[in-house]
């Protein structure tokens, strides 16, 4: 039937068109980054794994929004941590990303490129003074103007390490390595010691690692990589070492942190980066661990501690953008992250808020023994991971780290490559 | 618009003067009833399929639309070290994957296929991994193969040496390649357990007669009698092998390896491919060439099977 063909050939050429049609087209790039007018309307509030230990906290949160300003409501949706990062970049592309969403600074560089985070130094620069300034400088983007988050709780982690085996090989458990060369130099004497069977670390170095040990990570310009310096080639020349004397962990180079954790927790590992929930995780799940538990700052060549940010970001093309600003900001002033940081061992990014007892006095417990120190570094911390780092660069310069460790390239060379890898990506990005 | 045609029943029925109703049909009425399944065809394979080719002629990125670029990704894809090192362990799956699956399940169809005590809970046993979820599956093999995993804890009771099942490139790919085959063994056991009870059992007994062995009437009798089932069988765990994913994943990590030298070729699609920064026509260009080897390795297979006939 020749009308039928000829339907179904329209039908063909109409399904290889649709998709080309999408292509070329831009962003909306003309959303208004005014949010002025009266708080009202429906907004969604998108978490990254919170509901299962905060439900009350975020329900009692929401309610108190919602009774301030009546003719709002809020739909709060949880999702999982394990590809946060998936969930949100399907809901940008599909066009269905909620109005208010927690991010980490760089998922926030992409969204923003796109258009579909909202500008707050114009529509809500007001607030800036109530955050910590580094914190609101945290959510800004290389060669973009503005700010495009509100800055939430920070953190950072202590150091742990288990007294025994630093006992074991002739060290002094009380006197814990505080720089790199100092854990490189210990980590030598324990691999020594025990002929391999025990090593230090178990991860290989992140763009963290190499921030901490002083090495710049991109130029003044953020245009260009640059942590393939004499320094950078230093830290992994060392890493080397450590690897070939089997006090980097022999399956550091497929370690994922939880992995890592779990040698610690059966001693095959003598240090370990966690946070102060994992006290009560070592005093369950590993006694004999817990009552050898060393804590230390974290390892740092710069005197300045790694943080991570975490933010809420505005959606620019949100329909209700005075009622998705009005949330965000309650949701992260000063008082609402204050009595976030007494539910769990996080700190809040507003001005003066880490002077407040509950980060400065001792009640000698472990727990908050932890939280003062962590509280005081992050006075002085820095968030190394460069916002422009995106998932694919961390995957190229892993995997150019590890072919130094295997020894297949230099120590230079791996960081050539990885350089130009995450360069190229950059330019891709836009 | 087209007349109704006129169904009629059987001559006899037509006899029968009324016994049957003449019922009119419209032309539209087939496709009617292929509507449903047209409309789900259409929405969820050939749209995303046309959608894939679509994109691999672009430089589309999540969040960016893109814009056409003819074979650029294609050529690019020639020179991404990354994509050679995918193409070689897919291939290398399919080799080392396929002829287990296609023997191993054959001779575990023997095992249960005679009717003894207890035989049941053998079949559902070699069954269970199959309904097992792949994610679980793979942690206990992880816990199993670790340094300090039970394995290496036996090997070292024997006075062995540790294993590095998960740290070595090509352990890794071996053990990934070992739960594949463990995880398929029950399933291809069921495909050949319904393709042994139609071997006639005259034909057995006819070569037992001859004075055929077991292994004898095995190679002459069994085998030429499910061999197409096993042409099936090595089509169906060729694709699926070069496909693969969830094993060496789980095994290797998320980079693929130590320094990425266990990535297959779907895990490089899930690496480029996603994410906000993800380059959606770059991945779309390497599972464009994932469709076209499955594809070839089909037609191989199904070749091969021919000329067998012949």
């Amino acid at each position: 039937m020749p009308t039928s063909r000829r339907t179904f050939a329209v039908a063909a050429i109409a399904a290889l068109v649709l998709p080309l049609s999408a292509c070329g087209s831009g962003g909306d790039g003309g959303s208004s980054t005014d949010a002025s007018g009266k708080v009202e309307g429906d907004i969604t509030f998108q978490t990254w794994n919170l509901r299962a230990n905060f439900k009350d906290y975020f329900e009692g949160l929401i309610a108190d929004f919602e009774k301030k300003y009546p003719d709002t409501h809020v739909k709060w949706v949880d999702q999982p941590g394990e590809g946060y990062a998936d969930k949100i970049s399907a809901d940008a592309a599909g066009g269905t990303l909620p109005d208010v969403v927690n991010v980490s600074p760089d998922l926030v560089a992409p969204l923003a490129k796109a258009g579909l985070a909202l500008d707050l130094d114009k529509a809500a620069g007001q607030y800036e003074k109530e955050y910590l300034d580094g914190a609101w400088a945290s959510h800004r983007i290389p060669g973009m103007d503005g700010t495009y988050a509100f800055p939430w709780y920070l953190n950072t982690g202590p150091l742990f390490y288990n007294k025994s085996l630093f006992e074991k090989a002739g060290l002094d458990p009380e006197q814990p390595p505080k720089t790199y060369d100092e854990v490189f130099d210990a980590a030598l004497k324990i691999a020594d010691k025990t002929d391999g069977d025990v090593a230090t670390l178990a991860n290989v170095p992140t763009i963290e690692d190499f921030g901490r040990y002083g090495v710049p990570l991109m130029n003044k310009e953020g245009t260009a990589f640059a942590f393939n310096d004499a320094k950078g080639v230093q830290l992994l020349a060392r890493y080397k070492e450590l690897y070939d004397a089997k006090a980097l962990d022999p399956q550091a180079l497929t370690a994922t942190p939880e992995s890592s954790g779990k040698k610690f927790l059966t001693g095959a590992v003598a240090m370990n980066p966690g946070s102060a929930l994992d006290l009560a995780n070592f005093k369950k799940q590993a006694p004999n661990l817990y009552e050898n538990i060393g804590i230390t700052d974290q390892i740092t060549s710069t005197g300045h501690v790694n943080m991570y940010v975490m933010g809420l970001m505005v959606n620019a093309q949100s329909q209700r953008k005075p009622a998705a600003v009005a949330f965000a900001h309650y949701v992260t002033d000063a008082a609402h992250q204050m009595s976030f940081a007494k539910q769990v061992a996080i700190f809040p990014s507003t001005a003066g808020s880490l002077d407040d007892p509950y980060f400065t006095k001792e009640d000698g417990t472990d727990e908050t023994r932890v939280r003062i120190a962590a509280a005081k570094s992050l006075k002085t911390a820095v968030n190394y991971t460069p916002v422009l780092f995106s998932e694919q660069m961390k995957t190229e310069l892993r995997n150019e780290v590890a072919k130094a460790l295997q020894g297949k390239q230099s120590p230079k060379e791996a960081l050539d490559n990885a350089v130009k890898a995450c360069d190229r990506l950059l330019q891709q990005q836009g | 618009m087209a007349s109704p045609t006129l169904t009629t029943g059987t001559p006899d029925a037509r006899k029968g003067g009324g016994a049957r109703r003449v019922r009119r049909q419209l032309p539209a009425s087939p496709w009617l009833f292929a509507a449903p399944g047209l409309l789900i065809t259409g929405a969820f394979i050939l749209y995303p399929f046309v959608s894939t080719l679509v994109n691999s002629l672009t430089d589309r990125r999540t969040l960016v639309p893109g814009e056409f670029v003819g074979l650029a990704n294609f050529r690019e894809l020639l020179h991404d070290d990354m994509f050679w090192i995918g193409l070689r362990n897919s291939s290398l799956y399919v080799l080392g994957v396929v002829p287990a699956l296609v023997l191993l399940p054959l001779l575990l169809a023997l095992l249960v296929q005679k009717n003894i005590p207890g035989i049941t809970f053998f079949r559902s046993a070699f069954y269970t991994p199959v309904v097992a979820s792949i994610v679980v599956v793979g942690l206990i093999w992880v816990w199993l193969l670790d340094e300090r995993g039970l394995v290496n804890s036996l090997l070292e009771t024997l006075g062995a040496s540790p294993v590095g099942f998960l740290s070595d490139q090509w352990l890794i790919l071996l053990s990934a390649m070992g739960v594949t085959v463990w995880k398929g063994l029950g399933y291809y056991m069921i495909i050949y357990l319904a393709a042994l009870a139609n071997v006639p059992r005259e034909l057995h007994e006819a070569a037992a007669v001859d004075g055929a062995g077991a292994v004898r009437r095995f190679l002459t009798v069994t085998v030429p009698a499910v061999r197409s089932t096993m042409v099936l069988v090595a089509a169906l765990s060729s694709v699926a092998a070069f496909k693969v994913f969830s094993e060496v994943y789980l095994m290797a990590g998320p980079s693929g390896g130590p320094a990425g030298e266990d990535t297959t070729l779907v895990m490089l699609v899930q690496r480029t491919g996603t994410g906000l920064t993800g380059r959606v026509g770059y991945a779309s260009a390497i599972s464009v060439v994932v469709f076209a080897v499955t594809v070839v390795l089909m037609l191989l297979v199904l070749r091969a099977d021919r000329k067998e006939e012949a």
